[in-house]
């Protein structure tokens, strides 16, 4: 199986790209015109605007911020955020599991529509299910989500008022999974949207590739029944490049829910991320950027975990 | 596949059956500060004046009526304030009211290092004591007629016991989750990003509110607010002129408009020599189409200016100042006058063939001012002048541009206590005299304007620093705006106000 020294270099390669992502987040957003919104009030005091900053920790030099923060952050403090006055950490908790909550039902719902319907394509290319597939997974990638978002609340929340125009729960209801579950119909279908329309294409053309290997031609010569070839040979080698895939969409769900989360009003990390951006709120925008990186690292180091599992030919070369 | 259908529908249906009436719904853009000697922007504001009562709030005249404080009189020419308190106010947490919450309120609030965002606001106490239990002395350093305005503004009474000797901005416990306040509502859930639930206060002192309670959610995008409100998830939510249509035709919404105290302006950087000049100013007034920006733009939601104190002053808004209407030949007769002549292209050039060139930054997103500020682009342009116009994030725009001092022309809005006093914006030298304005007469009327307690006579001072601005226009003052509210018509007993001061009175809020 896995050697230890393989598994030791993926984990010493994604902390290698955590330093990195900060390094490079923390210079980019101090040099970014502008600064924390807290002192964006034209009205304030110049006195008032030095207590502030002062405060903030923003008087020292560049170099200096920078060295505070790493010494912080190797003993696990990110800081305290601007905006809510508490550790970064504290914030980013508070919202991770929400997002998670949201990424997991889009996510289930793209493994639900996609897979199935972009492997009947693949199987059946030209049909009329695939051209409809296909125009409609068009059409899916070129409305942006905010369109069709909002459009979603006008016609399923103030048109015919069956579904709640936002947030993730109604007031005084939280923790009820009824209501959880009604508020998050709505996000998730539109947070799925794309992913469905992308993975749904790659599918249905790994699997048409994969009909057309050689082994495949063989196989259905030596008389194999259709149903056979198709799973043990087309939909085991059309699988690892839709895994690749799927551990694309992983991060960008989780991290870029920004405009969904935003429309409907729900408190994941997405909305936490655009609100660190426009306050200006460094050590929450390095908090915000490191969880995603982490989390794309992670899920790259696992689909590369599976792969092996999936395809005997990996492993000799791990 | 049929029971699942089933146990979904009636999931469903549970959760339908889950909202409360008689709780009013109000948006947020984000979660607030509970506290209000730090609360940075409007949500928060809002919040915080359910939650804290001052010792005074405004009338529907936007004058000081008694809140916490009993009454009080002014001695010493304006230099002491004494008030006597209420004897029967206790904070959410069952402690009682007193002249020490007072005291320790306001030393905190004048106290910059506490980082209070009210210290400007109450520079001018000298000192603050309680006299007994319900007595508060503040003795003033200077006249300042300002002061009962602000005390009715955002200075809400904190509690001594809970935050003494706490740095303000480090108490986060109580700032986020648990304030305590002696409101008519008191919090009693803090969903992070999502919602700040709000119960009546039974032992609120002015008799028990009429609403169960008040939940304050947060909606980010106003698109969504206004689906909310036509859902009827929200009851209320102020809007921009452009969002009207979405609003309009909904059988259970009602569109009111208040009085905002603001004036939206373009200020000209006057260390630029193509502005120093009166008469370049005064000219541009008659350049820009202000009616058709009013018009066009704001839907007529807001009133043509005469200087820089807006109508909602009533009190003191001289209404006999005539206006200076849109008059481009007018315009180009002054440029004249001012020596700026159009070339062959029709561009204004001075005497050495510079041309009137310069740059007018706005900030980006908001539809409104972006509408605006290309309007008085394309009037200046009209009169030959060179303008571009600049978008730049807000921030962007205060930290490196204003402050700094690094701008020609800058498209921006003052909003103020309901008080005429201007002195911090036009005063020479002031920090938020961006546009570096200075006349020694209006120096002096502002310095009357707020060391001058008698009404009448402030009255005077602040009329003839109208009639001045209209001669020495310190900026190109645009329109004073309406708030603009889309209302639920369930919602009774809302004083005739701006949603900020109106929120003083929820206790007389109900939803029929």
């Amino acid at each position: 199986m896995l050697s230890p020294g393989y598994v030791a270099r993926r984990v010493l390669h994604a902390l290698v790209v955590l330093a990195v992502v900060a390094v490079v987040t923390f210079f980019i957003v101090r040099l970014a015109p502008g600064g924390p919104s807290l002192l964006a009030d034209p009205a304030l005091r110049d006195a008032e605007r030095a207590a502030i900053e002062a405060r903030l920790g923003l008087g020292d030099p560049l170099p200096v911020q920078f060295l505070k923060f790493v010494s912080n952050a190797v003993r696990g403090d990110f800081g305290q955020s601007f905006l809510f006055g508490t550790p970064t950490l504290q914030v980013i908790a508070s919202r991770l599991g929400n997002t998670l909550i949201l990424a997991g039902a889009a996510l289930a719902l793209t493994l639900l529509v996609a897979v199935p319907l972009g492997t009947l394509c693949g199987l059946r290319p030209h049909s009329w299910l695939d051209r409809l597939v296909s125009v409609l997974s068009v059409v899916v990638l070129a409305v942006p989500v905010f369109w069709l978002g909002l459009m979603l609340i006008i016609a399923l929340a103030v048109l015919r008022p069956v579904l709640p125009a936002g947030g993730m729960y109604t007031t005084g209801l939280e923790g009820n999974i009824p209501d959880l579950l009604r508020h998050l119909l709505l996000p998730a279908v539109v947070l799925a949207s794309a992913s469905i329309a992308e993975l749904l294409r790659y599918t249905r053309s790994s699997v048409r590739s994969a009909a057309r290997l050689d082994h495949v031609r063989t196989a259905r010569a030596k008389g194999l029944p259709q149903g056979a070839v198709h799973r043990r040979h087309v939909l085991k080698n059309a699988l690892i490049p839709v895994v690749t895939v799927i551990g694309l969409q992983l991060p960008r769900l989780v991290g870029g829910a920004a405009v969904t989360e935003t429309i409907f009003a729900w408190p994941g990390m997405g909305r936490l991320s655009v609100e660190a951006a426009l306050g200006r709120d460094y050590p929450l925008i390095l908090g915000v950027t490191l969880v995603v990186a982490l989390a794309v690292v992670l899920f790259n180091l696992l689909v590369d975990l599976l792969y092996p599992l999936i395809d005997p030919r990996i492993r000799t070369e791990v | 596949m049929k029971q699942m259908l089933t146990a979904l529908s009636f999931a469903l249906g549970v959760g339908m059956a889950g909202a409360q009436s008689n709780i009013l719904q109000l948006p947020l853009i984000n979660d607030p500060i509970m506290n209000p000697l730090i609360a940075p922007e409007l949500g928060s504001i809002l919040v915080n004046k359910v939650i804290f009562p001052g010792l005074v709030r405004p009338n529907e005249d936007l004058q000081p009526v008694p809140d916490l404080a009993k009454s009080w009189t002014i001695t010493n020419g304006g230099l002491v304030y004494t008030f006597t308190l209420r004897d029967d106010v206790r904070w959410h947490d069952g402690r009682p009211f007193t002249a020490d919450d007072v005291v320790f309120t306001f030393n905190t609030a004048r106290d910059p290092k506490s980082g209070s965002r009210l210290a400007s606001d109450f520079s001018s106490i000298k000192s603050v004591e309680a006299r007994g239990k319900n007595t508060v002395r503040f003795v003033l350093s200077r006249p300042f007629a300002p002061f009962l305005i602000l005390l009715g503004h955002n200075a809400g009474i904190l509690p001594k016991h809970l935050l003494e000797g706490k740095d303000l901005n480090s108490a986060t416990a109580f700032n986020r989750q648990t304030p305590i306040g002696t409101g008519p509502f008191k919090v009693s859930r803090v969903v992070p990003g999502a919602s700040v639930t709000l119960v009546a206060n039974k032992d609120y002192y002015g008799g028990v509110p009429k609403l169960a309670g008040i939940t304050f959610k947060v909606v980010p995008d106003l698109n969504t607010q206004v689906a909310q409100l036509r859902s009827g998830g929200l009851d209320w939510v102020t809007l921009e002129p452009s969002n009207l249509p979405s609003v309009q035709g909904a059988q259970n919404v009602a569109i009111k408009q208040a009085d905002a105290v603001q004036h939206y302006l373009v200020f000209f950087n006057l260390k630029n020599p193509l502005f120093t000049n009166a008469t370049v100013r005064r000219a541009m007034q008659y350049a820009v189409n202000r009616r058709a920006i009013i018009d066009g733009i704001l839907k007529g939601y807001a009133d043509y200016p005469t200087g820089t104190i807006p109508t909602a002053l009533r009190t003191y808004y001289d209404k006999s100042i005539k206006p200076i209407n849109y008059d481009p030949a007018q315009a180009r007769r002054l440029l004249a006058q001012a020596g700026w002549r159009p070339n062959a292209q029709g561009v204004l050039v001075n005497a050495k063939g510079e041309p009137f060139k310069f740059t007018l930054i706005v900030d980006k997103g908001n539809a409104t001012r972006e509408q605006a500020a290309l309007a008085v682009q394309q009037d200046l342009k009209r009169v030959g002048m060179d303008v571009t116009l600049q978008t730049l994030e807000f921030a962007t725009l205060v930290r490196d541009y204003l402050i700094p001092g690094k701008y020609d022309a800058n498209l921006i809005w003052w909003t103020t206590p309901p008080d005429p006093d201007q002195y911090s914006f036009y005063a020479t030298g002031q920090d938020n005299n961006e546009a570096a304005w200075s006349n020694a007469r209006a120096d002096s009327l502002l310095k009357r304007g707020r060391e001058t307690v008698d009404p009448a006579a402030r009255k005077n001072i602040y009329n003839a620093f109208q009639r001045l601005t209209m001669q020495d226009p310190p900026v190109l003052v645009l329109y004073y705006p309406k708030e603009l509210q889309a209302i639920s018509k369930r919602l009774t007993g809302v004083p005739d106000l701006g949603i900020r001061d109106a929120l003083r009175y929820t206790e007389r809020f109900d939803l029929r």
